[in-house]
């Protein structure tokens, strides 16, 4: 296999990689918010019930958590997705996993802003609507985006487990040409590959977090 | 018409009761100060008129406009819609200013009356600018209030509260998170407030300045108002609680 | 913010359509092979990044003859029931041992003869499986040759002499890993061990002349899949006939070893 053509197998991989890295971040992070709300919420079911939710999705392997979202439709069921439900797992698997995470990270945010924040926007009148999106939130996000990077990047290096459901994304295109050409080339060029990335994703956050800096 | 008129309330924190049967009237301009030593429960009276904590027992009244009633001696809160309406009437300086950091100082003080009031940006940008310049702060519009020193802060937030053209307005301490030598600009600004007849309640710890500024005086302590009158009546007063508490202020 | 919604929901399904690669649709006239890619020559990923394979192209000649579209979905081994199961491919065909798993699958006729192996480096002084004892062994998880090591009745007991039995997820890793010296062995079938052998053409690796047992491959469908197995099972013969079969296992090194009759 030419170089040409490892880095073309590899791209295509890449393709996939990406998507799966942007699909679970414009799921997760908006989830992440109403988990976060229900872990705070006054009413005690839904407060155990979310937390019964975090601790599961963060104490098990994020690999066995794919499987049970690919495979329960069989199992529970005996519904036959065949290979059309592979994505769609994959998607759901990964976004309810990090919907977690950014839950608690979301939650340490929220409740990091004073109270007298709550107080002043109650007195001038805002609606509870009106303070978390003027008031709170813009704060939250400034408190909680270095927090966001680790996880995000996390997520680069994570989008690899999709091989678990013969998702053939980068990782597993590299595995396979390695053992198609008994050679260890391209997992340095998958390597090259994952770091550049997050590269530019860390080049991202920074710019984000700089801009954030004004007050 | 009384512009606050509190009658009978009572408030509990668990076991402990920090007020007991209060009332207190105020009239158009006004200026009411409040003292008496920590945990007399003054904060805890400031909180109930500004609908921050639900008092127990008692009624509360803005203009007229009930917001709190009592039925079968409870307190039953208005709708929704009525308080929001009732809110409108006053405003809150709090002891540690709790400005909006991510916002300008201009935004401050025009965010609620666009966002909640909705009032037209450019009739809220020209009186935030002329109420900044009152408080000699026009050049700082820009700023955001890390920038502040905490004597300009407090002067922004009672520009803020003042910015939604509030009937009544209540001060929570507002010199105690301050620097001593910061206290006076503040001060300054109150006192120019009372002059123009706004409608004042006041928290406080300096005694000099509530004499001066204060048409009347309650002095509160275990949750009981146990002095109310004019500065010389409540400062001269032979009660043995209020000779206490101005004794150990002189101590300090 | 309208057109920014707008625009990720666009996002959003751009990808979508961006990722049919990821799963083929649900079409009755697909014939959906799960294989292991990195198990060459009978799967694997060729020159062009073509997966390719002794199996592969059997599959695609029978294709050929039903008219049907051949899926090639590479699975993870270890899911390889899971996948065969819930109905996301219709077989395995992947040079699958059909010995210790015969009434797990219906099989197809055994088509190719395969032996476990012991591979071990020239320089090691390993000549037979005895001189094993004490050493580090390395073998594919969920592997035949990790099967015929595990079972009691077959070569137990000399697994029992390794100092280690240290499983690997695939052969390019255990061969790093023999190569640098932290495994002393690799088991696994003959096939594959030619192939990797020949393919790295260094001289630094032998096949032991006692092998661990001799096996067959078939291809398995799911026990209640019998049809679909008769006609594959059918074509399979058909090629024998017409020497497509025989083409195929010249093509891929494997004519010592195809055994269908």
């Amino acid at each position: 296999m030419s170089f040409q053509v490892i880095l073309s197998q590899l791209a295509s991989g890449m393709l996939l990689t990406i998507s799966i890295f942007v699909l679970t971040l414009l799921f997760s992070m908006p989830l992440g918010f109403f988990v976060a709300f229900g872990r705070m919420a006054n009413n005690k079911v839904i407060r155990f019930l979310t937390q019964l939710y975090i601790s599961v999705m963060r104490g098990t392997p994020l690999m066995l958590q794919l499987m049970v979202v690919y495979f329960f439709p069989w199992y529970l069921f005996h519904i036959s997705l065949g290979s059309f439900w592979r994505f769609p797992a994959i998607i759901l698997g990964f976004t309810i996993n990090y919907a977690a995470y950014f839950a608690e990270i979301y939650r340490s945010g929220i409740e990091a802003i004073p109270k007298g924040q709550y107080e002043a926007a109650k007195l001038l009148g805002y609606t509870k609507a009106q303070t978390f999106l003027r008031i709170i939130l813009p704060q939250v996000i400034k408190i909680i985006l270095p927090a966001v990077t680790n996880e995000v990047i996390t997520l680069v290096k994570d989008t690899s487990l999709a091989y678990t459901l013969s998702c053939i994304e980068m990782f597993s295109v590299a595995k396979q040409i390695a053992a198609a050409e008994t050679s260890m080339l391209p997992f340095a060029v998958a390597a090259l590959f994952y770091y550049l990335f997050n590269l530019l994703v860390s080049l991202g956050m920074n710019r984000l977090e700089k801009k954030m800096s004004y007050y | 018409m009384n512009y606050l008129e509190m009658n009978h309330v009572r408030k509990s924190f668990g076991d402990l009761e920090v007020l007991k049967d209060i009332s207190l009237t105020v009239q158009q301009g006004e200026v009411i100060s409040i003292i008496g030593p920590s945990g007399s429960g003054k904060s805890t009276l400031l909180r109930c008129a500004t609908l921050l904590e639900t008092m127990d027992e008692g009624t509360l009244s803005y203009l007229g406009q009930a917001a709190v009633t009592m039925e079968q001696g409870h307190s039953v809160y208005a709708k929704p819609a009525e308080l929001d309406a009732i809110k409108q009437c006053f405003g809150l300086v709090f002891q540690s200013f709790h400005l909006f950091p991510h916002y300008s100082v201009l935004k401050n003080l025009i965010d609620a009356p666009i966002h909640v009031q909705k009032r037209p940006k450019e009739e809220a940008t020209q009186e935030a600018m002329e109420l900044l310049e009152q408080m000699g702060l026009a050049d700082k519009a820009n700023a955001y209030p890390h920038q502040l020193s905490g004597g300009q802060q407090q002067r922004v937030a009672i520009a803020r509260a003042l910015a939604r053209k509030p009937e009544v307005l209540f001060f929570d301490e507002p010199t105690s998170a301050l620097d001593p030598e910061l206290t006076g600009e503040v001060l300054k600004v109150i006192k120019q407030l009372a002059e123009a007849n706004m409608t004042m309640i006041i928290v406080t710890h300096e005694m000099e300045f509530a004499r001066k500024v204060s048409d009347r005086i309650l002095f509160m302590d275990k949750g009981y108002v146990v002095l109310e009158g004019t500065p010389e009546t409540v400062f001269q007063s032979d009660n043995e609680r209020m000779r206490e508490f101005l004794g150990k202020l002189q101590k300090e | 913010m309208k057109k920014k919604i707008l625009s990720l929901v666009g996002l959003f399904t751009g990808c979508l359509l961006l990722l049919s690669g990821c799963g083929a649709k649900g079409d009755e006239n697909n014939f959906v092979v799960g294989f292991d890619a990195e198990y060459p020559p009978y799967g694997y990923m060729d020159d062009n990044g073509e997966y390719t394979g002794f199996d592969l192209e059997l599959a695609e000649a029978i294709c050929e003859m039903e008219g049907w579209t051949l899926v090639k979905q590479p699975i993870v081994w270890d899911n390889k029931d899971n996948e065969l199961n819930s109905g996301s491919i219709d077989c395995i065909w992947s040079g699958f041992t059909i010995d210790g798993r015969e009434d797990d699958y219906a099989w197809s006729d055994p088509y190719v003869d395969n032996s476990q192996v012991i591979v071990v480096s020239a320089s090691a002084n390993i000549h037979s499986l005895a001189d094993l004892e004490g050493k580090t062994v390395g073998v594919q998880t969920a592997s035949a040759a990790l099967s015929v090591l595990e079972d009691p009745d077959q070569q137990r007991s000399l697994a029992d002499t390794f100092k280690k039995l240290q499983e690997f997820g695939d052969y390019n890793t255990a061969f790093a890993e023999l190569e640098a010296g932290s495994v002393d062995a690799i088991a696994m079938d003959i096939g594959v061990a030619q192939y990797q052998i020949e393919s790295r053409d260094n001289g630094n690796f032998i096949i032991l002349d006692e092998h661990l047992n001799s096996e067959q491959y078939g291809i398995g469908f799911a026990l209640d899949n019998t049809q679909l197995r008769d006609t594959v099972n059918a074509d399979l013969h058909k090629l024998k006939e017409n020497g497509t079969f025989d083409t195929l296992a010249e093509k891929y090194g494997l004519s010592d070893m195809v055994c269908l009759e």
